[in-house]
């Protein structure tokens, strides 16, 4: 159960972290603005998901992915090679890092990351045993710095993003909600039909009797 | 917050032999609930604290995986049956929203009480229902629930077979079912340890931090009863549920169960 073991830590080393920058204004703005949004960090090293849940000011951290507002998939190795000066686009594009779903809240999630102060790599260690300890340090230092630059790079390049036409994924949720309204509004339809069908049984029949 | 709290139903009329396990005991099955509900009367209050020293604090990573597994959605209305001091209801509590709904049953009212208290004081009381319920006879309308868990609980029910049958009513079509329970772990050598620690010192760490060894002693007997793995897969088949799997967890000490109704 390593995912569980790890997704167990990082609830526990983010919320430490809310908690002591709880008076953060940015912090807790974005908390509010997140609640009940999920993302979903596919890391190709660590083959499952990390997906983080806004919930009453905490997070959640679970592989829950079918909750899952907004993905980023990338690799740490990836992650490592974007460089300071290497637009987000262009990453994007190299196939170096992808995000489906809903952009805006990645953008407010990497704004979070970026508001608390976390010493990842030795916060982490203290609570993980047996995850290979280079693949700790690159998380823990990879993680943070670039979600941070990420998240600069996401505001400098949406336009220049549009432009390229990157075509942003709907989430399975999404496509979920979609069924639904169809499902609901083809109920509405059919109620209607049967509606207007019996209102011209009754026409028809006082035409007749007329 | 809702909270409902109504009698366990139990109907005179029923099929089921007149005896029963109750640890390595034979008892008369009328007998069984009584004396399962005085266990868990017995160490509700110390619930909590048991779990984490007796399983070492790996029943939360048990639990993760469960979570993980089930996949819940915001909106989802989820059945944390057998529920106790209600871990897995606070998480699903958080994942589900405003929008959804989390029903913590059990048919013992001490750890109804205990669970209570914690997820009140945990700030969790917008979407959580609490109803006192015996697994056999739910007193939920059909096709009610998107999940239905039941985490260490269906050891201590009486009539397994009857519980199974009343979940399936219970969930919606395409809704499933997560039994997470102890089993037979997979290599002997395993299972010689774990039975060497299920009956010396298990019992030992209740009676010393519980002042209770005779219930502890009933949670290991009752956990060497249940049926194994490949069992319970062939009992969940036969209540109705399709695409009945299951993963083994910590060597087979805990396995997941999960099928769906479609
Ligand atoms: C070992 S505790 C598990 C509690 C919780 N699910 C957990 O994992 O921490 C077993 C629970 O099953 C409940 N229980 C036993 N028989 C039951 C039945 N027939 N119907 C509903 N709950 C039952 C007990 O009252 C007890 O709270």
């Amino acid at each position: 159960m390593p995912q569980q073991k790890l997704s167990m830590a990082l609830e526990y080393v983010v919320n430490q972290a809310l908690t002591i920058n709880s008076a953060h204004k940015t912090s807790k703005l974005k908390l509010t603005t997140l609640e009940q949004k999920t993302l979903a960090l596919h890391l190709t090293e660590l083959n499952f998901p990390l997906c983080f849940t806004c919930h009453q000011e905490k997070i959640l951290v679970t592989g829950n992915i079918d909750s899952a507002d907004c993905t980023i998939t990338t690799s740490l190795k990836a992650l490592k090679t974007i460089k300071e000066n290497h637009a987000l686009t262009q990453a994007i594009k190299d196939d170096l890092l992808d995000i489906e779903g809903d952009l805006k809240i990645a953008q407010a999630f990497m704004a979070l990351a970026e508001s608390i102060d976390i010493d990842w790599q030795s916060e982490l260690a203290k609570h993980i045993g047996d995850i290979p300890t280079y693949k700790l340090t690159q998380l823990a230092h990879t993680i943070s710095d670039k979600l941070m630059f990420a998240s600069k790079q996401i505001k400098a390049d949406a336009s220049e993003w549009l432009v390229h036409e990157k075509r942003l994924l709907v989430t399975h949720r999404e496509c979920q909600n979609f069924i639904d309204d169809i499902g609901k509004v083809t109920a509405q339809i059919d109620k209607l039909s049967l509606r207007i069908q019996t209102l011209e049984q009754i026409s028809d029949k006082t035409q007749e009797e007329v | 917050m809702s909270a409902q709290e109504q009698s366990p139903s139990s109907p005179a009329q029923s099929n089921e032999p007149e005896t029963t396990h109750f640890g390595f005991q034979t008892v008369e099955t009328k007998e069984k609930e009584s004396k399962v509900a005085g266990v868990f009367h017995s160490v509700a209050q110390q619930y909590d604290v048991m779990n984490d020293l007796m399983s070492f604090g790996i029943h939360r990573l048990w639990k993760r995986f469960t979570i993980d597994a089930s996949g819940v959605r915001p909106g989802n209305k989820v059945l944390d049956l057998a529920g106790g001091t209600g871990d897995l209801t606070a998480k699903f509590s958080r994942l589900v929203g405003k929008d959804g709904k989390v029903v913590l049953a059990d048919i013992n009212s001490s750890m109804l009480k205990v669970g209570r208290d914690k997820l009140r004081d945990k700030g969790l009381v917008q979407n959580i229902e609490y109803v006192q319920a015996n697994a056999q006879y739910l007193p939920f309308e059909d096709n009610s629930f998107d999940i239905v868990t039941i985490a260490f609980g269906l050891r201590n029910v009486t009539d397994k077979d009857m519980a199974l049958r009343s979940i399936y009513r219970v969930l919606k079509p395409g809704g499933r079912l997560l039994i997470l329970e102890f089993s037979k772990p997979e290599h002997e050598l395993l299972n010689k340890a774990y039975d060497f620690y299920s009956f010396n010192i298990l019992p030992k760490i209740g009676e010393i931090v519980a002042k209770d060894g005779d219930s502890y002693q009933y949670l290991a007997e009752s956990i060497r009863m249940h049926p194994a793995q490949e069992k319970l897969k062939s009992m969940m088949e036969e209540a109705g549920f399709e695409q009945a799997n299951y993963k083994n967890l910590t060597g087979g000490i805990v396995a997941l169960h999960k099928g769906y109704k479609f």
